[in-house]
């Protein structure tokens, strides 16, 4: 540092310009924990301020489009499950109801109960890893534990239901694979019940925490023009203030039965848009689900779950459709173009994630590292399903 | 408003630029590929039309499309025992495409854009400009179908490596046996030897393979 410098103090407009070095460029990850997943953020950086980021991909592709063209329509549903390992039923769901759309397929109503319930319950779960890692980017390490322990919960009914605890291939083009189990109903409703009492102990150990709330409140705020330009969906684009979600307004399966809340973002602790928004809104979804299951569960009436005049091998008519879902993440599309045949000539896999961490390459510069990591865990990002 | 209402509005707005209309499924026009850019513009910014969300952006390759049922990729035929890919002499000669799937946060309603260019010089305005998600699926269009992107602010590989050869989701794309010393059908690398002529195998992988039949090595 010059003489002048220490001669006008810290205190000096100036000082930030004299000390202004070369841009360091580092890399956070693709191994850093707070990436969630093999993610490599290339950030240039002054000192602790972010003046870019470029965002490097493709360290879990698998081109699981090309393998499509090989498979027949029902065999893809596997690779489905391998995009969001997190909410894998989201995926399964979206895909199913892409193809039988273009199929005309009626699903049986139980099977649309069933359906509509392993949603929800994938969304509680899935939000829950995003609220505890959320937590755990910023210093909290004990709401995680708890979080697990509910999506424990989860993943316990899932397993009896399907066979597999993370990847559950359970959807099938047509209905599911198979019937639930007997007490299936018993066993959701219990767990709504708990669920519902923890939310709020959630609230008490993380959402309303000063530490918490400085952190996340007026860091990372994506408002709602970027939202529609980058593409962002889901939490990110309701935490901007926006009640927009596929299952009300752009309705699939039998949602629209269904009474439930679309959480938004109001600036509550800081800023519309802001980290907090986007956390707070999973929260309250979560709430939603169970209410969603609750009235699913009611309703769930018997008969067969699979649509009984679908040939084993499908033969989806020609023509191309873009159908989108709300998984846990945002907007997962599908946009199938079929030549008639029984595999998929092409399959366009839209990410939710994709675009959602798109906008960080908007948002970041101007920002804190340490806001960095705030606004990516606020994202909820998954890199399976970036990748595919 | 009704997409044949929308195609209707873009033909007298951009006369010769629109083809055709796209009845299926999905309701669309098909437009030319050169003046993608400005149509994109206009769907944006036209208040009857509102279309500022860009939901889906799709890079195809429609070789066999027609052919209902033959639409098929060159399947990865098998190796030879130095781990090279049996070589295929099919060569795609459709066209390519783009698909892009817009809704309209505004009024609800949504249509679709198709362009179609020749194999041959597949290059397609940029529409970055006008909705900015549209970057990273242009950038994937490019790096698994091989379609350029005219006035794209920073057309790269996406998802696979800088250094990748072809693009993958053509479909007479051919998977390279090895790519930079890693064999890519599933062997133990580690026992693999690398030179300018291919993968060789140690002599064991390759009885091994002799003993236990094609199901263990030789698919893809």
């Amino acid at each position: 540092m010059s003489e002048t410098a220490t001669g006008r103090g810290w205190a000096a407009q100036d000082v930030r310009r004299e000390l202004h070095s070369e841009l360091l460029e580092i890399n956070m990850g693709p191994q850093h924990p707070a990436t969630h997943g093999v993610l490599r953020l290339l950030v240039r950086t002054d000192g602790e301020i972010v003046h870019g980021v470029t965002a490097h991909i493709g360290y879990l592709h698998r081109c699981a489009e090309k393998i499509a063209e090989g498979c027949d329509w029902r065999q893809w549903m596997v690779y489905t499950d391998r995009f969001d390992y997190l909410a894998p039923i989201n995926m399964n769901f979206g895909y199913a109801v892409a193809v039988e759309r273009m199929l005309g397929v009626q699903v049986p109503e139980r099977a649309e109960h069933i359906r509509v319930i392993c949603a929800e319950l994938q969304r509680i779960a899935s939000h829950l890893i995003a609220i505890g890692t959320f937590g755990l980017d910023m210093g909290a390490w004990t709401p995680l534990l708890y979080c697990f322990r509910e999506r424990e919960e989860i993943l316990n009914i899932l397993e009896r239901l399907s066979g597999g605890r993370m990847l559950y291939n359970y959807f099938d083009i047509g209905g599911l694979r198979f019937d639930a189990y007997d007490g299936f109903e018993r066993d959701v409703l219990a767990f709504v019940n708990i669920m519902e009492q923890k939310i709020p102990e959630y609230d008490t150990l993380l959402s309303y925490n000063k530490i918490f709330i400085e952190r996340t409140a007026d860091v990372g705020v994506i408002d709602l023009a970027t939202c529609l330009a980058y593409g962002c969906t889901g939490p990110v684009l309701r935490g901007a203030g926006v009640p927009f979600d596929c299952r009300k307004d752009d309705p699939y399966s039998i949602y629209d039965r269904f009474e439930f809340d679309i959480p938004y973002g109001e600036g509550e602790q800081g800023t519309v848009g802001d980290c907090w928004d986007r956390y707070m809104v999973r929260m309250r979804e979560m709430y939603e689900s169970c209410r969603i299951i609750r009235q699913a569960v009611d309703a769930l009436p018997g008969g067969p779950v699979k649509a009984e005049d679908l040939k084993k091998l499908v033969k989806v008519p020609q023509g191309s459709l873009y159908t989108r879902t709300e998984s846990s993440k945002g907007e997962i599309g599908f946009h199938i173009f079929a030549d008639g045949g029984s595999k998929p000539f092409r399959t366009k896999v839209r990410s939710p994630s994709f675009s959602n961490l798109h906008v960080i390459e908007k948002v970041g510069p101007g920002m804190m590292l340490s806001d960095l990591v705030a606004t990516v865990g606020s994202l909820d990002i998954v890199l399976g399903e970036i990748d595919r | 408003m009704e997409a044949t209402a929308i195609h209707a509005l873009l033909q007298s707005r951009f006369g010769d630029a629109v083809l055709d209309y796209v009845d299926g499924f999905e309701k669309g026009s098909l437009v030319a590929p050169g003046r993608v850019g400005e149509i994109a513009a206009f769907l944006r910014d036209d208040p009857a039309l509102g279309f500022e969300s860009l939901m889906c952006l799709t890079g195809l390759d429609w070789d066999g499309y027609d052919a209902t049922g033959k639409g098929k990729s060159v399947d990865i035929l098998g190796y030879d025992e130095l781990g090279r890919p049996e070589a295929s002499d099919r060569v795609g000669d459709g066209d390519l495409g783009v698909a892009y799937a817009l809704y309209s946060p505004r009024h609800g309603h949504k249509h679709a854009l198709y362009v179609r260019v020749p194999r041959a010089a597949p290059e397609v305005a940029s529409t970055a400009g006008v909705w900015p998600t549209a970057a990273w699926h242009e950038r994937e269009a490019w790096d698994l179908v091989g379609i350029r992107f005219a006035g794209h602010p920073d057309l790269k590989r996406i998802l696979l490596d800088e250094a990748w050869e072809g693009h993958p989701l053509r479909k007479d794309y051919v998977m390279p046996g090895a790519w930079q010393g890693v064999p890519l059908d599933g062997r133990d690398y580690a026992a693999c030897k690398w030179d300018e002529s291919g993968v060789t195998l140690p002599d064991d992988v390759k009885r091994q393979d002799a003993a236990t039949g094609p199901e263990t090595g030789n698919q893809g």
